[in-house]
């Protein structure tokens, strides 16, 4: 077929519009397969013209905007001189030659096809440019270079820019190329100013494949272009560079700043700084990052095994501090001998005190309580009553008066006996025990046990006892000189009494107890009144419903402070109590209240209370006046102003027959702390706090009265029963018990020597405190760390 | 465990319906691995032992009694100090999704105890004032569609940065040029900066993280972020480097660290961005900072120049400043000589019915480079609660009344006009601070939305963790003990910093391009902005918009 020429101007040559030009353009391809098109500025030419022959337009007149615009296979266009904007606009598929440049947008959202540039571009070139994976990809050859914003959005088009003649010889790709270039492949040849963007395209150089395509299709771009001669000189490989869009992927695993930020920290940051900035505040300081579960030295608690450094609440609130947790551990280790000579070691009168008299402070404070029952204290100080006391120490030869023997005064002889110090007790009655013997009725404390108890204690080397003495200041002078240490304990043993009319009629409890235990009770009438309603007002009640009387009455000009046993005696042989009574006087009909009532009564008995009789005491020794009467002042070791005397029991303040024990437990490891030159300890343990316990290990047992059933159902507060449970929650196995070899302890105390501990690995513990929150005992502390 | 019968009831006991936060332990998926009591900031959660009774029950059986059977699982202590914060570090670190707090819904009776020993509660954070702010409800709804040029915020070029500093009027500015007058120094600044945040409120790790953050976006990504220092100081390599320039140094009542800052003046390579002085916070307006001892550490001590172990509080006011003429004129004044009134010197002051008495006053100073008012969003690390829960104004009508008090004096675009205040309090940061910019202000400082994007801060408006102020936080925040700040990893913050100010940069330019503005920030460009709410758009002069 031949050539077809279309003329962009008509007869008169005016200009055809674009609208009448592709109508002409469309029915001279319907009969030719090679159409030269003179054209004149119109726009969009060769838009959608297709043969199935294949279709040759050759523009020579100057061309508009959108030339080869939806351009289709097999459609050859070539523009012998420079085309307008968007050539190649939306091209679909035809081959698109310009010999001279292009301005804006070329190619823009062209999907296929081919566009040859025999010159340069200008702004927004290969823009939006589309790839079906179908089809081949978009080709765009550029001979010079591109203007800016180059490539935006570039989806899948291949771009060869080949720098020659740029029209900027320093940036061929211009400003800003591959924002949004989210696929295809750009070759260029030439210097860019490096403004690219970073996060869509990366720079590399082609490799084989890449440039084995650029040779292969660069012969038919320069025919094209009608520029073969320029194959030498585009065929230097290392000047040819490529940007290749960077994929999602890849994009993932980028950080999303250009410089990775490990690089600006050693490249920049530390550089600009001349190394770590707090080197001079801090030098040394480690701030590289740990994790969130950490071991050793980066956990801020830690767990201790404080075994036995605290105390359990039997032992904390024991006057004498015995530790029981330590004793019922032992009877569930079936070293029951041990377990005895421990007590002894404390209390000369376990059975007499902790067995009967004693209100057992122990039990009220029991942690078995959160559970069932408070642990019987009372079997276990009954069961070593005829009990054989722990070994005697070899004699240190010094030696100390003890003036009163009640339990305080027995108590210090005792301690100090086991420590081998002689002791000499002066006793103004006829018998040691003081109110425990004279005054404790037998109901309340057994002569059977109590005898038992006095006789061994009467059996112990290094004690001696002096009855019927009478103290006096120069007997008590002679005293210091003949001994290391005097110890006062002689209690209070002077009835108080209220000057009332009549009060000449009245008898001292103090008194009445004191007979009422002898052979010669004092006689009792069938109505008696006590005034003074405590626990002693409560034994007179007692003792004298035995003497024969049927009514007694307790008055208090207060609520009665009676409790425990001794109210419960009372009121159960039908005593009455009656507060708030003043008495006025007493005649021989009775008492006469302050209100004017009559209490009938035979007989009256004053009981509020006894204070010392300290006459002998010398001048050195300081007393207190309370309530109208001289107490002995002390200190914590009951020393009292005097260097070389002490004071111990009711002589500083009334209390329980087991303070008086305790203050002789005390008083005795001070002297003998003196005497072998060493520092006196106080006992200092804290109470262990019930939280630090987990009771709910146990369970409510049946409560049975033997010793067995006390230690099996011991919490063993503040005290390790070793029962593994650390060990066993732990969840990095960081605990484990360890052997340890016992210590040089004789008697009882090997046998309270913890021979083991448990240890936590600092390497495997994260400080979770399950060990703490488990424990039962409450041995392991979360200390801050 | 308490045992039941020896538990006492106390006047402020709490029954764990009362708890702010309450532990949901699934006893079912636990593997007891201890890891959530390891981690918990408070020690709010345990390992329980509990016994459970079964009474046997059975009819025809003679033999009764109970049988008993224990379990363990996580509980949360009633020790109102060891309360939970609702952190949630707990079922960060469980592996198997046993454990979770949740907030209580019921009445929250702590807040009626936490008032021990008389001291009223303090804490961390921002007003527990949860839901959309005034500034979340702000459109933009000037869109520039075919009547403007069309702007793509992904390919045009966009200058977003404000100026910091004092801009003359053109005469003036003429005047000074011919006749060589003093030429008041000015910044082109990234009109997001990162609040003033002490080093001491801040741990180090957090600290340097954000500095070596704002120095990434300077140098690497060009986006000029700059960054307060709060009043703790500035440590003095630090100091001497040439990342001085994205500091500005903050000065205030309590005067920490000035004695490292006048030491090193001599020796800097550069000028910092700029010098706040700070008369108040948004958060805690007329009370100062409150770093207590357990945050003095021996480098929080070294660095502020004091003995290690000491509380900190900063007083309410500055001592020596009487007057709003003499607080002005001393300290501008006294700080733009300092650095040879090269760099900008302006204060800070808690949004308030009395800002524009001191804008009217910094008008009148030559040497005022603007004025930064910090509304009652704003979060701190340590205020009483009822400073932060009802003393303050919200920054929104505090900025426009001044900007328009400004604007009818012509001098809008002299004095520069900065907010905070809740700039991102529900995190919509970037169109919270472009609102703050339609509505007069020139930039925005932003504070705990940089704790939470950069470092995953976990307080929030729900009363969840904010106990920045005991030095406790489990991301290493603002805890100086080394065991928690070392959690956190500086070049992860910096990163993170980059990221957020990426972002940002985004989303300010994706504004912009509707509004067909790409080469100035749209301060004031109050036509652009519309509310839904009538009252709001009245009070602020901007349309009401339905």
């Amino acid at each position: 077929m031949a050539t077809t020429v279309v003329k962009g101007l008509n007869e008169a040559g005016a200009r055809i519009g674009s609208m009448k030009f592709e109508k002409l353009v469309r029915d001279a391809a319907a009969h030719s397969n090679d159409l030269t098109l003179e054209s004149f500025g119109q726009h969009n030419i060769g838009i959608r013209l297709q043969r199935e022959d294949g279709l040759t337009i050759t523009v020579k007149g100057p061309s508009g905007q959108r030339l080869g615009c939806m351009g289709q296979p097999g459609t050859r266009i070539i523009c012998e001189g420079a085309t307008s904007d968007d050539v190649g606009y939306l091209n679909i598929g035809a081959e698109i030659s310009v010999l001279g440049d292009a301005t804006n947008g070329a190619c823009n959202a062209m999907a296929n096809g081919k566009v040859f540039i025999g010159g340069s571009i200008g702004a927004r070139g290969l823009t939006m440019t589309k790839w079906n994976p179908d089809y081949d990809r978009p080709e765009l050859w550029v001979l010079g270079s591109t203007g800016d914003s180059f490539a935006e959005f570039n989806c899948g088009g291949t771009a060869v820019i080949c720098g020659i003649n740029p029209k900027n010889s320093t940036n061929v790709l211009g400003y800003r190329p591959c924002v949004g270039m989210v696929g295809g492949l750009i070759y260029f040849r030439g210097k860019i100013d490096d403004s690219y963007s970073k996060t869509n395209a990366k720079l590399s150089q082609p490799d084989d494949q890449q440039w084995q395509w650029l040779m292969e299709n660069l012969p038919g771009y320069l025919d094209n272009i009608r520029r073969p001669d320029l194959l030498e000189t585009l065929s230097k490989r290392d000047e040819w560079n490529i940007l290749i869009a960077i994929t999602p992927q890849e994009r993932a695993l980028m950080f999303s700043g250009p410089m990775a930020m490990a690089e600006f920290r050693n490249e920049h940051w530390v550089k600009a700084l001349g190394g770590d900035p707090l080197r001079d505040l801090a030098p040394g300081l480690d701030r590289s990052p740990i994790g969130t579960i950490v071991t050793g030295d980066l956990r801020r608690k830690q767990p201790y095994w404080a075994n036995a450094e605290s105390a359990a609440p039997c032992t904390y609130y024991c006057p004498v501090h015995i530790p029981t947790v330590d004793r019922l551990r032992l009877i569930r280790e079936g070293k029951l001998d041990e377990a005895y000579q421990m007590l002894l070691h404390y209390t000369p009168l376990p059975a007499s005190v902790c067995g009967a008299v004693c209100p057992n402070l122990c039990m009220d404070n029991c942690s078995r309580r959160g559970v069932d029952t408070a642990i019987d204290v009372q079997v276990l100080g009954q069961a070593v009553g005829t009990a054989t006391p722990p070994p005697f120490a070899e004699p240190l030869g010094k030696k100390v008066a003890i003036i009163g023997g009640g339990p305080a005064g027995m108590n210090v002889a005792w301690q100090l006996a086991l420590a081998g110090i002689e002791s000499h007790i002066f006793e103004q009655d006829d018998m040691i025990g003081g109110k425990l013997a004279q005054v404790i009725p037998w109901e309340r404390l057994s002569q059977a046990i109590w005898d038992e108890e006095v006789k061994r204690f009467l059996n112990t080397p290094y004690i001696s006892v002096s009855l019927k003495t009478e103290m006096t200041r120069d007997k008590f002078s002679q005293l210091q000189k003949d001994f290391d240490y005097v110890v006062v304990a002689v209690g209070t043993h002077v009835p108080r009494r209220i000057a009332f009319p009549g009060n000449e009629k009245v008898l001292a409890a103090l008194d009445f107890l004191k007979k009422a235990k002898s052979d010669k009770p004092l006689p009792v009438g069938k109505q008696v009144v006590v005034i003074g309603a405590g626990n002693v007002g409560c034994d007179v009640a007692c003792e004298a419903y035995r003497l024969g009387a049927d009514k007694v009455t307790l008055i208090d000009i207060q609520k009665p402070l009676a409790f425990g046993k001794e109210k419960e005696a009372a009121e159960a042989l039908g005593a009455t109590f009656r507060w708030p009574v003043t008495t006025n006087e007493v005649t021989d009909e009775g008492l006469i209240t302050a209100d004017g009532d009559l209490i009938p009564a035979q007989t009256v008995i004053i009981s509020i209370g006894d204070v010392p009789a300290l006459s002998f005491l010398p001048e050195s020794v300081e007393t207190m006046k309370v309530g109208g009467a001289a107490w002995i002042s002390t200190d914590k070791a009951h020393l009292t102003s005097d260097a070389q005397v002490l004071a111990i029991g009711d002589v500083e303040r009334p209390g329980l027959a087991t303070h008086a024990l305790g203050a002789g437990k005390t008083a005795a490891e001070f002297i003998i702390a003196k005497i072998k030159g060493l520092e006196w300890q106080p006992f200092a343990k804290p109470l262990i706090p019930q939280k630090a316990l987990t009771i709910t290990h146990y369970v409510p047992d049946e409560v049975v009265a033997t010793e067995q059933n006390q230690a099996d159902r011991c919490l063993s507060c503040a005290s390790c029963r070793d029962c593994h449970l650390c060990e066993t929650i732990c969840p990095t196995g960081a605990i484990s018990r360890k052997e340890l070899h016992p210590v040089t302890q004789t008697g009882f105390q090997v046998a309270l020597d913890v021979d083991y501990e448990y240890v936590s690995d600092d390497s495997k513990c994260i400080a979770c405190g399950f060990c703490a929150d488990t424990c039962p005992c409450g041995i392991w502390n979360m200390n801050p760390f | 465990m308490v045992p039941v019968r020896s538990v006492s009831i106390t006047p402020s006991s709490l029954a764990p319906i009362d708890f702010p936060w309450i532990i949901e332990h699934k006893e079912e998926r636990c593997t007891l691995c201890g890891q959530c009591t390891a981690v918990c900031p408070k020690g709010a959660i345990v390992l329980a032992h509990m016994r459970k009774r079964v009474p046997k029950l059975d009819v025809f059986q003679k033999k009764r009694g109970n049988d008993y059977r224990t379990f363990t699982g996580i509980r949360q202590e009633t020790d109102p100090a060891k309360l939970c914060i609702g952190c949630g570090m707990c079922s960060m670190v469980c592996p198997n999704d046993a454990i979770t707090p949740h907030p209580g819904t019921n009445e929250n009776r702590t807040v009626f105890f936490n008032n021990r020993k008389g001291e009223p509660l303090k804490r961390g954070g921002r007003r527990n004032n949860p839901g959309a702010t005034l500034l979340d409800q702000i459109m933009f709804d000037r869109i520039s569609m075919l009547t403007d040029p069309a702007l793509d915020a992904g390919r045009h070029e966009f200058t977003v940065t404000t100026s910091l500093g004092r801009v003359l009027s053109p005469e003036d500015f003429l005047d000074r040029t011919i006749n060589g007058g003093w030429i008041p120094p000015t910044r082109e600044i990234f009109p997001f900066i990162i609040g003033s945040m002490s080093f001491g409120a801040l741990s180090p790790n957090m600290w340097l993280g954000l500095l070596q953050g704002v120095a990434y976006c300077n140098e690497v990504l060009g986006i000029p972020v700059v960054m307060c220092t709060g009043e703790g100081g500035c440590p003095p390599w630090i100091l001497r480097s040439p990342y001085l320039k994205y500091i500005i140094l903050q000065i205030a009542s309590g005067y920490f660290g000035w004695d490292e800052i006048i030491r090193a003046i001599p020796e800097m390579q550069c000028q910092p961005a700029a010098i706040e002085i700070k008369y108040g916070q948004g958060a805690k307006p007329g009370d100062g900072g409150l770093l207590m001892w357990y945050k003095v550490s021996k480098l929080i001590a070294r660095l502020r120049g004091v003995p290690e172990g000491v509380d900190l509080p900063s007083p309410p006011v500055h001592q020596t400043l009487y007057s709003i003429e003499e607080s002005v004129m001393k300290m501008i004044q006294t700080l733009s000589t300092a650095f040879d009134h090269k760099v900008p010197v302006y204060p800070k002051i808690s949004a308030s019915t009395s800002a524009k008495s001191v804008l009217n006053n910094l008008v009148r100073n030559p040497y005022a480079a603007g004025l930064m008012i910090d509304g009652i969003d704003g979060g701190t690390g340590a205020a009483y609660n009822v400073s932060m829960e009802a003393t303050g104004h919200p920054i929104a009508s505090c900025v426009r009344d001044c900007y328009l008090d400004l604007a009818a004096q012509g001098k809008q675009n002299e004095i520069p006009i900065f907010a905070a205040g809740g700039i991102g309090k529900n995190g919509n940061v970037a169109q919270n601070g472009m609102a703050m910019v339609m509505l007069g202000a020139s930039g925005v400082h932003i504070g705990k939305y940089i704790m939470q994007a950069v470092a995953g801060c976990l307080g929030n408006e729900m009363n969840r963790c904010n106990v920045c102020n005991l030095g406790i936080c489990p991301k290493g925040i603002t805890s100086q003990n080394p065991k928690l700040y070392r959690r956190l990893d500086p070049d992860m913050v910096a990163e993170r910093v980059a990221e957020t100010f990426m972002s940002i940069n985004t989303e300010i330019k994706k504004i912009m391009a509707p509004l067909g503005r790409s080469q100035s920030l749209p301060v004031g460009m109050s036509d652009a902005i519309g509310i839904g709410n009538q009252a709001a758009a009245d009070r602020l002069k901007i349309k009401y918009v339905c």
